[in-house]
């Protein structure tokens, strides 16, 4: 079965000087999330509040449907909860609240009165192919785009040399359609891979000429 | 005001700004006499749990989350202020 989807626009960050830098006009903010109410935002980190601003970018009037995909999501409040809790301590109300993977959907949908549906997802290293599974998934039921982001935060030190990860906080957001913008276009993988937000702005930039991940990505032409 | 009144009113604000993470907030910014939740310094439910577990952890003070007296305590500084000065156990 074909598996027809559109890039429209898309926004890339990476935290600090790093390589590859998303090209100019696909940035958003060195220091994202001066958008945001400082009360929310205080519950954000930087790759959090990065999302936030590209879903803030890419969807300005809160019109559609939000897909976020981190593979291992806020690993430092996680592990120091468990730790908390061998210490027979009591966790930290926030901390818990926040470590739910659709925390950050939610902070957003406050923020901007957002009421689409929204949905996070984790997905073992595949998340690239799962956002635009779900995504087209929204299209299909009729909705005019879909915006759909992955990110990774800081991984805690402890899961050093363990996973798989980027090694930076990064994110990554496109809005996708059915039918305007570039064709994504799919082939079968010659070396499946687990894209991370990094290979994914490298691509789009133009660096790479295709993603591999449980399929190869190429960008068509308009 | 007593000096020890003062230095607490101190203490309970850096108490909130950092159990709070409230990065935007300096102890100046806090009126004692301003609501602490929804108007005022804009805290919310989460906000309250985290509160309820700072005073445990530093001054030994139970409160029970669903009782109307924890609302009073948490009504603005100078309330909790009130709330440590009778109850602290450290």
């Amino acid at each position: 079965m074909s598996f027809s989807i559109h890039l429209e626009d898309w926004r890339g960050w990476i935290a600090a000087e790093a390589t590859p830098t998303p090209d100019p006009r696909h940035r958003i903010s060195a220091q994202p999330g001066n958008d945001l109410p400082a009360m929310l935002r205080r519950r954000l980190d930087s790759a959090g509040r990065a999302t936030c601003e590209i879903l803030a970018a890419l969807d300005p009037g809160s019109d559609f449907p939000l897909v976020h995909a981190s593979r291992h999501g806020d690993t430092t409040r996680s592990l120091a909860m468990l730790e908390a809790l061998q210490r027979g301590e009591p966790i930290s109300p926030t901390h818990f609240s926040m470590s739910v993977h659709n925390a950050l959907l939610g902070v957003h949908s406050i923020a901007r009165q957002h009421h689409r549906p929204i949905q996070a997802l984790g997905a073992c290293g595949d998340e690239f192919d799962a956002i635009l599974a779900e995504a087209k998934g929204y299209l299909v039921e009729g909705y005019q785009a879909v915006i759909a982001v992955f990110s990774e935060c800081v991984l805690a030190s402890a899961y050093h040399g363990c996973t798989e990860h980027p090694g930076i906080p990064c994110a990554v957001g496109l809005r996708l359609t059915l039918n305007t913008g570039q064709p994504l276009l799919s082939s079968d993988p010659a070396h499946p891979t687990h894209p991370t937000p990094l290979e994914v702005i490298s691509w789009l930039n133009g660096d790479s000429p295709y993603l591999e991940g449980r399929r190869r990505w190429e960008l068509g032409t308009t | 005001m007593s000096e020890t009144h003062t230095t607490l009113s101190l203490e309970l604000k850096h108490l909130l700004i950092e159990t709070l993470e409230l990065e935007d907030i300096a102890p100046g910014d806090i009126d004692p006499d301003a609501p602490l939740f929804g108007e005022g310094l804009g805290l919310d439910s989460i906000d309250a749990l985290e509160l309820g577990l700072a005073l445990q952890k530093r001054f030994g003070i139970k409160l029970d989350a669903e009782a109307e007296e924890t609302r009073r305590h948490f009504a603005n500084l100078n309330a909790l202020q009130a709330l440590v000065e009778a109850r602290r156990a450290n």
